[in-house]
């Protein structure tokens, strides 16, 4: 589900991009509400996901053009020596906003842009720090290359690194990022060979991919303290044209990794009548890099506990138990920190999460990322 | 004071109300004068800092080349190689209108995903901004809904633009929300994507600047480092430099009106010392009594400065209103010249600042108080007996004539000094032609009773004895008739040198045209005002030059292309011109023979330089200039400072060869064109047009610049008359009130006369000649006054504020005129005094004291 909040925010970012429609104001500091901006947009000319198709790789890591939006989804949990937690998000995204290219005799003239968002959560002093950037893909302030494959906004990137593996570079405020993601397992397709349901209307698809588990390494700095860190990251690819459906308001995206080497995806797309939609899904990936479907009714999610941000005021569930029977897991999971809500041309809750519990009876702990998303109504 | 004393005082001005009023009246039209030019002038500037505040946005500094801007990869370069944030970067120039011709927008080009930080207006989330639209439709822009509504336009509407004449179509995308700026401060301000920008100044691959906000304290250090990352010509700026350069350019503008309002002060502080010296001369003989029956100096002192006081504060509140009244007329005229001189300032609100207010207040009290002292001094300094013989007071004023006029020569002296010694400022320049008028006006008493000499035996060969009886009653109440005199004098004199400096400058500037036109037609890609030291002007592309070169009825032809250029910290007017031997003649040099200097000229191995331009830096022939270029600094030699009035900046003018050789840059921004002997103008200035396909051509014959040239000149100096229409208003308000007091004072006087048996016939004659000589002598004093006020003007203030040379050009109207004026009003201020005492019966006459 990392791809419908991907989708969403680039929803949202379409949506900023084309002004709030008539609405006089500017957007309200909470940001946009995702579903105001279902079904006004046209994919009239833009490619579409509609049949599953060939991943090749490392291609598929670069760009796939025609497509109305894009991203490049990097979390990760990352440990000091001294054992001090950190966490970060490195998001770059994609956004075209015309089928047509017009021939411009300025440089300057695009008809793409990007949008990249970098956060980094120091558990050890419970701060969490989130920055968001646009550019306009002219004149290489921004782009993405295929091969070999670099994605970037400025002096954010993601480029490839020897041995198949990428680095990641981002700096604003004093808040600095360099790290070095090797592959680990190979790509997972998610949904049916890679073609990602999002609602049950023609077309309304993404292509989605995903690398879960990749050992990471590299240097966080913020300010004049500066820390070697390890850990694991999860990198979400996704495509598509389609939009969200009536109905559907937000959804809770999980992606676990297991210290037992398994890694477990879920996703609720909430509907508005506060049911789950039935287009929610998951996978679990297996130590060996074998990799299984969940349905809906694989798995059980429930709220345990609640945090209402006081800048934006919208109330997230903070605390969960997750159980997948088929896979007898019952887990426990926790935010490393409360307060991880990113908040910028529309607000969203992404942050590392603390996981314990319990596999076939055996106990079992984890680390994982949680995105909640369309909760700026929420509160009061 | 006690309540006796204070009602006396009451009472005296309940039965001279006139006097009460009138004094109120002349320092109120004082203070009106002084708060109404600092106010416009105040509001031009903030108009000036808003508008280029909302430009300029938060940028603490600029990256800035030359004429061809900063490559656009530098950027780019920055931004994702060095991570320099926050920096934007900037296409500017000037369009124009096709349905409005003459109206100049300044085009803004940004990318708005680099503006949070710099202009609030256009920072993301401002709801109004479609940036979907802004970066995939060209030709969009957007303006703030004053400018929409000004132009008649709503969101969607398309408007033609004009860019060297070329039209190009653009559709307004949507009203800029303003937030903390004020609302007017984005008149004339066209906003559109820097790809739209670039498109439409023909700017494709560079920027006009690439703005930077660095933080204070560490400012220095990121200034080294971005330093080492600039290509050759490409420097760092603070983005202050550019509003120093604007009020620095305005400052000689503004100071100048500064100092001519000034002028005013003085004749209205003239008449507030006039008025209340009368109040206090007339009730000596009171005085003397209270004085006698016990009341001490202080008290009486008091009672004088308490007076002073009060007219000054009910003076300063009407000169306040009357100021702020005045204000919102001069603003406009004020914009205005700054507008057709150096940039588009599209504020044109009066801003009215509490400290101007306040100073005018406290000018029109410290005036008034300033005044009373003398009077108040003299009032209780002499002793009871002494303060009740009239005639005492005047025998000591005639015993203090030949000391003013020392005091006055002595004020002469030092005030020659300054406006003499060279390499004292503009400020002390103002002082020195202050000290000069008030030496002229310590020597006028004694001036007064020589002329008064001349003319009794004048004025009693028209009026007879009465007119010696006029003539004699001058000199014999110098104590009251001095003072008027001096007030007048000032005030026509101030008139007569603001009057004799235009006229000079005007012919100065009607004979350069004359010989600086050479050509028949000249073409001009507009825009621009030519003062403008940033932005992009659009010119005229090299294929239609070719295509104009190629028309059969052109003799000659050449280019000139107006940029901006680098001189070490400061931008300077470069012009790159293309001019044959015969047409360089059309330079009149201030040293050097053309014939000499062109060889070297045409090398370009040496410019020429104007002469503001050579004034302002200092640089002459012999000298060097620096200019910045693409392979770095470089030096070109001086070989001659020529006469142009066009700009008080200065500009450095060198052989377009030698300009597109360094600078790359081959647009031309006007060009001048000789017909062909025999050739017919107009047929010529149809195929020029028909040359410029859909351009539209501003094609001009030498005359209609001429014209144009003086109706703008006229236009800068339209404030000028206002101020000479209130200093003439001041000087009549002095003459007035104290010739009609004078001539109250003389009621018992005139009463003797008429009881000795005067007809009111005779008694009109005998005011109207009395009144008519101090006009008489004050006029006759104030020319020469005014000739030298005009000769500091031009020689002095104006070289050392805008290093012009001028002909001083003398012709008998302003003398005339101002002649005019001070007999008119001294006649006119004795009309109701001699109607009054003509009706008056002798024994009520008698009666009055």
């Amino acid at each position: 589900m990392k791809a419908l909040g991907h989708l969403t925010l680039a929803l949202a970012l379409a949506a900023a991009l084309v002004g709030c429609g008539e609405r006089d104001a500017a957007p309200p500091a909470g940001g946009l509400a995702v579903a105001d901006m279902l079904g006004s947009l046209d994919s009239t000319g833009f490619q579409r996901a509609v049949d599953p198709r060939d991943f090749r790789f490392p291609e598929d890591h670069g760009p796939h053009e025609g497509f109305r939006t894009e991203w490049w989804y990097y979390t990760g949990n990352l440990t000091e020596p001294s054992g001090r937690r950190f966490g970060y998000q490195l998001t770059f995204f994609k956004n075209l906003l015309a089928a047509d290219a017009t021939e411009r005799a300025s440089d300057w003239g695009a008809d793409q842009v990007f949008m990249a968002h970098f956060a980094v959560t120091d558990a050890g002093r419970e701060r969490f720090f989130a920055f968001e950037r646009f550019a306009r893909r002219a004149l290489g302030l921004a782009g993405a290359e295929g091969s070999p494959f670099r994605v970037w906004l400025e002096d954010w990137s993601a480029t490839a690194s020897p041995g198949g593996g990428m680095r990641l570079r981002a700096a604003d405020q004093g808040v600095e990022l360099d790290l070095v993601l090797d592959p680990g397992k190979p790509p997972v397709l998610q949904g049916d060979a890679g073609l990602s349901r999002k609602g049950s209307g023609e077309g309304n698809a993404s292509y989605y991919y995903s690398q879960t588990r990749m050992p990471t390494r590299g240097r966080i700095t913020i300010g004049e303290e500066s820390f070697e860190v390890d850990g694991a990251s999860w990198m979400d690819r996704e495509w598509s044209t389609s939009v969200l459906e009536e109905g559907q308001i937000g959804w809770d995206w999980f992606s676990l990794q297991l210290a037992d080497d398994r890694e477990l995806m879920v996703y609720v797309i909430r509907r508005d009548d506060g049911s789950a939609d039935p287009n929610s899904a998951g996978t679990l990936v297996g130590a060996g890099g074998d990799y299984r479907r969940l349905s809906r009714d694989d798995w059980r999610l429930e709220a345990t506990g609640s945090w209402t941000s006081p800048e934006s005021g919208a109330r997230y569930p903070a605390g969960w138990k997750l159980s997948v029977p088929a896979a007898e897991l019952e887990l426990e999971i926790e935010p490393l920190l409360a307060g991880q809500e990113l908040r910028h041309t529309f607000s969203y809750w992404e942050g590392a999460v603390e996981v314990s519990g319990a596999s076939r009876g055996e106990p079992i702990d984890g680390r994982g990322y949680v995105e909640l998303t369309g909760y700026q109504d929420s509160g009061s | 004071m006690s309540p006796v004393l204070r009602r006396l005082s009451r009472r005296h001005f309940a039965r001279h109300p006139w006097q009460a009023l009138l004094a109120v009246l002349g320092v109120g039209l004082g203070v009106a004068v002084v708060v109404s030019i600092d106010l416009a002038n105040a509001s031009a500037l903030r108009a000036f800092s808003l508008s280029s505040e909302a430009v300029a946005g938060r940028a603490t500094h600029r990256i800035v080349g030359g004429p061809a801007g900063v490559p656009e990869e530098l950027y780019t370069r920055l931004r994702v190689e060095n991570g320099v944030r926050p920096s934007a970067p900037v296409v500017a120039g000037y369009v124009g209108l096709r349905d409005r011709p003459g109206r100049t927008l300044q085009l803004l080009g940004v990318d708005p995903f680099a503006e949070e930080g710099f202009r609030s207006y256009l920072e993301r989330g401002t709801g109004a901004l479609d940036l979907e639209q802004l970066l995939i439709e060209p030709d969009t822009v957007w303006m703030s809904p004053g400018t929409a509504a000004s132009l008649g336009l709503e969101p969607g509407a398309e408007l033609i633009l004009e860019l060297a004449g070329l039209p190009r179509e653009v559709r307004l995308g949507g009203l800029l929300e303003v937030h903390d700026l004020r609302r007017e401060s984005l008149n004339d301000l066209v906003v559109a994507d820097i790809s739209t920008a670039q498109e439409l100044l023909g700017f494709t691959g560079r920027l006009t600047r690439i703005e930077l906000i660095l933080e204070s304290g560490r400012a220095d250090a990121e200034l080294r480092e971005l330093a080492a990352l600039l290509p050759s010509g490409v420097t760092v700026e603070r983005a202050g430099a550019a509003g120093a350069a604007g009020e620095k350019m305005t400052g000689a503008f503004r100071t100048n009106l500064q100092a001519l309002s000034l002028l005013a002060v003085l004749c209205g502080a003239f008449l507030i010392y006039n008025t209340v010296t009368f109040a206090v001369v007339q009730r000596r003989r009171l005085f003397g009594t209270l004085r006698a029956l016990g009341v001490t100096r202080r008290e009486l002192f008091g009672l004088i400065l308490g007076e002073a006081l009060l007219i000054g504060i009910v003076g300063a509140a009407l000169g306040l209103a009357g100021g702020i009244f005045l204000a919102r007329g001069l603003v406009a005229q004020v914009t205005r010249t700054i507008n057709d001189l150096y940039f588009a300032v599209a504020v044109q609100s009066l801003a009215l600042d509490p400290l101007v207010l306040a100073k005018g207040a406290l000018l029109a009290v410290g005036a008034s108080l300033l005044a009373a002292l003398a009077p108040a001094a003299e009032a209780t300094s002499t002793s009871a007996r002494s303060a009740l013989d009239r005639a005492e007071l005047e025998s000591r004023t005639h015993r203090a004539v030949p000391k003013a006029s020392a005091a006055g020569v002595g004020l002469l002296a030092i005030g020659a000094v300054l406006l003499l010694v060279p390499g004292v400022g503009l400020a002390a320049s103002f002082v020195g032609l202050f000290l000069l008028l008030l030496g002229f006006a310590l020597l006028t008493p004694a001036a007064t009773m020589a002329l008064i000499a001349l003319l009794t035996p004048l004025a009693g060969l028209v009026f007879g004895q009465l007119g010696r009886i006029g003539g004699r009653g001058v000199v014999a109440a110098l104590s009251r008739t001095a003072v008027a005199i001096s007030a007048l004098m000032i005030a026509v004199s101030v008139i007569v040198g603001v009057d004799v400096m235009v006229r000079s400058f005007r012919g100065t500037v009607e004979s350069w045209l004359q010989y600086s036109l050479p050509a028949d037609l000249y073409l001009s890609s507009g825009s621009a005002p030519t003062g403008a030291l940033d932005g992009v002007r659009p010119g005229f592309d090299a294929a239609f030059v070719e295509r104009l070169s190629a028309i059969d009825g052109i003799a000659a032809m050449s280019t000139l292309r107006q940029t901006t250029a680098r001189s070490g910290a400061d931008q300077t007017r470069l012009i790159a011109v293309d001019l044959d031997a015969e047409s360089f003649d059309s330079f009149a040099f201030k040293a050097g023979e053309s014939a000499a200097i062109w060889p070297r000229f045409d090398r370009g191995e040496a410019v020429i330089v104007s002469e503001p331009y050579a004034s302002r830096t200092g640089l002459g022939p012999g000298d060097e200039i620096t200019l910045g270029t693409p392979f770095g600094e470089r030096a070109w030699p001086v070989a001659g400072v020529y006469y142009d009035y066009a700009s008080e900046l200065g500009a450095v003018t060198m052989a377009r060869r030698q300009y597109v050789e360094i600078w790359n840059d081959d647009s031309v921004t006007a060009i001048s064109i000789r017909a062909a002997p025999g050739a017919d103008v107009d047929a010529l200035t149809d195929e020029i047009r028909a040359a410029g396909g859909e351009r539209r051509l501003l094609i001009r014959s030498n005359q209609a610049i001429r014209a144009e040239s003086l109706r703008v000149f006229d236009r800068t100096f339209l404030i000028t008359g206002t101020l000479r229409l209130l200093a003439t208003l001041v000087a009549f308000v002095g003459v007035l009130s104290a010739l009609m007091a004078l001539q109250f004072e003389r009621s018992r006087e005139l009463g003797v006369l008429r009881a000795q048996g005067l007809t009111p016939g005779q008694l009109w004659g005998l005011v109207t000649s009395q009144t008519g000589l101090m006009g008489l002598t004050a006029g006759l004093l104030a020319l020469p006054v005014g000739i030298a006020t005009a000769a500091v003007m031009i020689y002095v203030i104006n070289r050392r504020s805008f290093g012009w040379t001028l002909e001083m050009e003398l012709s008998p109207e302003p003398l005339l005129s101002a002649l005019a004026v001070a007999i008119g009003a001294a006649l006119i201020a004795g009309l109701y005094p001699a109607y009054r005492m003509a009706r008056t019966p002798p024994a009520e006459a008698l009666r009055s004291e």
